[in-house]
């Protein structure tokens, strides 16, 4: 029961995201403002509630098997983008070694050394 | 008698419950091998459970588009789960208090430029504008990485195979480019397997330590989440 109760809450947060949405006229979805609204209410009340805990853990269990639909359609309709295979090439390979490479520069450079936390607690 | 044997894919797939059901069992089949075959981050559980279902459709001729429909009423559960996602977000909290300035400078840029380099060199390649759309969010975690892409008018079977790629890509450029910058921390490690490499990125993490994959959890979460309030905006202005 407690598992219904709390996919109830989930769908009225997901609900209250859509309602957001498009009254304000934005551009994100309704699942990604209803996540926002819900972390938001967590924050609020300074804990979570266990319902929706027991009822987001199968859910985020079986995201993967919620996505695979979509995988399936990649073998339907790659044929159709095989001319553009240079732009996959290098948005994929190349985008993705650049953005790897910037990132690990950048939180190197910002992230606080490890040791010098260790050493304050020494002193 | 062989005639109806023959109609018979077609009749079960009339409604959802095959769709359904093969999508069940193709998805613990593929954990099955996944596990079987050593669980091997170039090769993620979901490609071999897509594999099954595709050899399956193709075996019994029944159109993608059938199953397809079939399968939306699961895929509908999407929309609950993405709330869903909120519960490990608010669990991260302590962890983005305690570094917020290190996120604040990473990750935006990070994640901006995940986007940028992605759009650019396709557009440079002669991508077509559904490609880009389709591209574009190919760092963030698939089930936001999916409403951002309908947002965009982008293409979601383009998007997820564009995401599995970006996955083994990107643990793989982190693996070279860590002995190549000599970087042993793994709180920027974790950190760089979320933001570029979303789920497959987290798994490999976990891999390398708890401490790793606890940042790329949270790289994971934040990029999705920014991601997702930036790049619909962003693409409004421009195209």
């Amino acid at each position: 029961m407690q598992v219904i109760k709390g996919f109830l809450i989930l769908l009225l947060f997901l609900l209250s995201g859509d309602v957001l949405v498009t009254l304000l006229n934005l551009p994100i979805s309704a699942g990604v403002a209803g996540m926002l609204l819900i972390t938001l209410w967590f924050m609020l009340r300074g804990r979570m509630q266990e319902d929706v805990a027991l009822a987001s853990q199968p859910l985020i269990a079986v995201l993967a098997m919620l996505i695979m639909p979509g995988v399936v359609g990649v073998f339907f309709v790659a044929g159709r983008y095989a001319d553009q295979w240079l732009a996959f090439v290098a948005a994929l390979v190349v985008g993705t070694f650049l953005s790897v490479l910037t990132t690990l520069i950048l939180m190197s450079r910002f992230t606080p050394k490890e040791s010098v936390k260790d050493k304050d607690r020494s002193c | 008698m062989l005639d109806s044997l023959l109609t018979l894919p077609n009749h079960l797939f009339e409604t959802p419950i095959a769709a359904i059901a093969l999508t069940l069992l193709a998805f613990f089949a593929g954990n099955q091998v996944f596990q079987w075959i050593g669980r091997p981050s170039w090769c993620p559980g979901i490609l071999i459970a897509a594999l099954i279902v595709v050899l399956t459709l193709v075996l019994l001729s029944v159109n993608y588009e059938v199953y397809q429909q079939g399968a939306a009423w699961l895929v509908l559960l999407l929309g609950p789960a993405t709330v869903a996602l909120g519960i490990p977000l608010y669990q991260q909290m302590h962890h983005i208090r305690a570094l917020w300035k290190p996120i604040l400078f990473t990750l935006p840029p990070a994640a901006i430029l995940a986007a940028v380099y992605s759009v650019l060199l396709a557009w440079l390649a002669g991508a077509t504008p559904e490609v880009m759309a389709s591209l574009a969010p190919k760092s963030v975690t698939a089930p936001i990485a999916i409403s951002i892409t309908e947002q965009l008018g982008g293409s979601i079977p383009v998007l997820m195979g564009g995401l599995l790629i970006t996955g083994v890509m990107a643990t793989f450029w982190v693996s070279v480019l860590v002995k190549i910058l000599n970087i042993q921390d793994h709180r920027v490690i974790g950190f760089a397997l979320g933001i570029n490499g979303h789920a497959i990125g987290t798994v490999r993490a976990f891999e390398l330590s708890p401490t790793a994959g606890a940042f790329s959890s949270l790289g994971m979460g934040l990029t999705a989440v920014f991601t997702a309030l930036f790049l619909p905006i962003a693409w409004r202005l421009v195209f």
